[in-house]
C-alpha cells in the first residue's frame, strides 16, 4: 500500500520532473531509495535513533538530581526487561525533572518517567507498571514504526517537491528525528497504547509484582481535574483513562491471577522523595 | 474510639473519599475477594464513595452509608477529585521557578515538557550522558528484586484484542 502510494506520487511528479529536464531514471532511484532508507532498520540504528531522541527529551526536562532514585528505576526497570524477548537492548531508564505527569520511550531502550507522575504514585508496583507499559512500545516498535511511516511520507513529498535534494544518509537520520520529536507531541496510534498497557499488566506480573499497579495509576489519573495543565500532553496524546480501564477488562483474569504479589509501598517510599 | 483509630491506621493510605461511579451493575462484598458475603447490590451508575485499595479490589462507602468491597476496575472517578478550583497551578509555579534559577538553561532552549516545548528542544549531550551512569546491569537488578522477594514468572502475552 505504501508502494502504492509512492509509485502514485512519482507518476504524478514525473511530468513535471520532464518539463524541468530533471532525468525521470534518477527521479526513480530516489523512489526505490526512500523505500529502502525507511523500511530497513536495523537494531543498531533502532538504538542510535533512540539515543538521539532521548538526548532531545533531556534536553526538554533533565534528569532530576537524585542519583538513588535514578538508580532505583533502573533496577526496576531493569529486572522488568530481563523479563522480555528483547533483554539485551542497552535499557536506560531516568526520572526526568519536570511536573507535568507523562512517562515517554524511545526506540531501542530509552525510557522516562516524570517527577510529577512518580510524585503522584503509591507504591513500586505501580512505577514497575508504567515502566512495563514503556517497555512494552520498545518490543513492538510501536515510535520506531510510526517513525519510519512519516518520514516515509516526508521523504516521498521532498521527491516531488525537489528533486535535486541530496537523499545521503545525514539527512535521512535528520527526517527520522525530526519525525521523532515531532511524535513525543502528536503520540501514537490508539491501538499502540491499548497493546502497551496489555503486555505492561503482564510484563509487570511477569517480575513478580502486583499486576494492578498500572491500573492503580490510570484510576488515580482519572481521578484529577482533567483541566490541570500537568496532564495536557499526556491527555493529548493517549486515550483517555477511561477508555484505557475499560480496555484492560479484558485483562481481568490475569489482574486476578496475580493481584497478591509485592506492591513494595515501603521501599518505594523511601526512595521518592516528594 | 474504635472508629478513630480505624480512621488514623487510613489516614496515610488515603487522605479523603474519593467519589466515583459504577460502569456496571455488581455487588458490594464484605470482603476484597470473589466468594466474601455480598452485603448489597449495587447498580449501574450509582454513587460511591472510594476509601482504600488492595490488589483489584477497592473499599467503598455507598449512598446511605454502607461500606464494602467492590471491583478496582468497575469505579469511575469524577475527575474532580482534586484541584477542584481548576490547575493545581503546580506546573506554572515550578516553572517559573526553574527559568528564575539557571540562566544557563534557559540559553539552550525552551524547557520542560509541553508540546511546545519538546518541539524546540535542543539534545543535551551531557545528560544523556549522565543517564548511561546510571544503567543497572541484569545482575544488579536481579539482586534488586530478590531483596524486594520479587519472584519471575512466565506468564503469556495476551492474544490480539483479549
Amino acid at each position: 500500500m505504501r508502494v502504492l502510494a509512492l509509485l502514485a506520487a512519482l507518476a504524478l511528479a514525473a511530468p513535471a520532473a520532464a518539463q524541468f529536464n530533471i532525468n525521470l531514471n534518477r527521479l526513480l532511484d530516489v523512489g526505490k531509495n526512500v523505500q529502502k532508507a525507511t523500511s530497513e532498520v536495523d537494531e543498531k540504528e533502532e538504538i542510535e535513533i533512540g539515543r538521539d531522541m532521548a538526548a532531545r527529551l533531556l534536553g526538554a526536562a533533565p534528569l532530576a538530581a537524585d542519583d538513588a532514585l535514578q538508580r532505583y528505576v533502573n533496577h526496576i526497570g531493569r529486572w522488568l526487561a530481563l523479563q522480555t524477548e528483547r533483554p539485551g537492548l542497552p535499557w536506560r531508564f531516568g526520572v526526568l525533572d519536570a511536573p507535568q505527569l507523562n512517562a515517554f520511550a524511545t526506540p531501542g531502550g530509552h525510557i522516562f518517567v516524570t517527577r510529577g507522575l512518580v510524585a503522584r504514585m503509591q507504591n513500586e508496583a505501580e512505577l514497575a507498571g508504567v515502566l512495563a507499559h514503556e517497555i512494552a512500545h520498545v518490543l513492538r516498535k510501536h515510535h520506531l514504526k510510526a517513525i519510519q511511516k512519516a518520514a516515509q511520507l516526508e521523504l516521498a513529498n521532498t521527491v516531488i517537491g525537489t528533486v535535486a535534494r541530496r537523499d545521503d544518509a545525514s539527512n535521512r537520520r535528520e527526517k527520522l528525528l525530526a519525525a521523532g520529536s515531532e511524535l513525543f507531541a502528536r503520540g501514537l496510534d490508539k491501538e499502540d497504547e491499548l497493546e502497551a498497557d496489555r503486555l505492561g499488566v503482564v510484563i509487570a506480573a511477569r517480575g513478580g509484582y502486583d499486576a494492578y499497579g498500572l491500573p492503580a495509576v490510570l484510576q488515580t489519573l482519572q481521578a484529577m481535574n482533567p483541566a490541570d495543565s500537568g496532564l495536557a500532553l499526556m491527555f493529548k496524546t493517549h486515550p483517555s483513562t477511561a477508555e484505557r480501564l475499560e480496555a484492560l477488562g479484558t485483562m481481568q483474569p490475569t489482574l486476578d491471577a496475580y493481584a497478591g504479589l509485592p506492591q513494595l509501598a515501603q521501599r518505594f517510599a523511601g526512595t521518592v522523595r516528594r | 474510639m474504635r472508629r478513630l483509630a480505624a480512621l488514623l491506621l487510613l489516614a496515610p493510605l488515603l487522605g479523603f473519599a474519593e467519589p466515583a461511579t459504577l460502569i456496571r451493575d455488581t455487588e458490594l462484598r464484605a470482603a476484597p475477594a470473589t466468594d466474601a458475603p455480598v452485603v448489597a447490590p449495587l447498580g449501574v451508575n450509582a454513587k460511591v464513595d472510594a476509601l482504600e485499595r488492595k490488589g483489584g479490589w477497592t473499599r467503598v462507602r455507598a449512598e446511605g452509608g454502607t461500606e464494602g468491597w467492590v471491583r478496582m476496575l468497575v469505579l469511575r472517578y469524577a475527575g474532580t477529585g482534586e484541584a477542584k478550583q481548576g490547575d493545581s497551578g503546580i506546573v506554572q509555579i515550578l516553572n517559573v521557578a526553574r527559568t528564575g534559577t539557571s540562566g544557563t538553561q534557559v540559553a539552550t532552549g525552551v524547557r520542560g515538557l509541553d508540546a511546545e516545548q519538546l518541539a524546540n528542544a535542543k539534545p543535551n549531550a551531557a545528560q544523556l550522558q549522565k543517564l548511561q551512569g546510571y544503567a543497572a546491569s541484569g545482575d544488579a537488578a536481579t539482586g534488586f528484586a530478590a531483596s524486594g522477594k520479587l519472584e519471575a514468572r512466565k506468564i503469556d502475552y495476551p492474544k490480539v484484542g483479549g
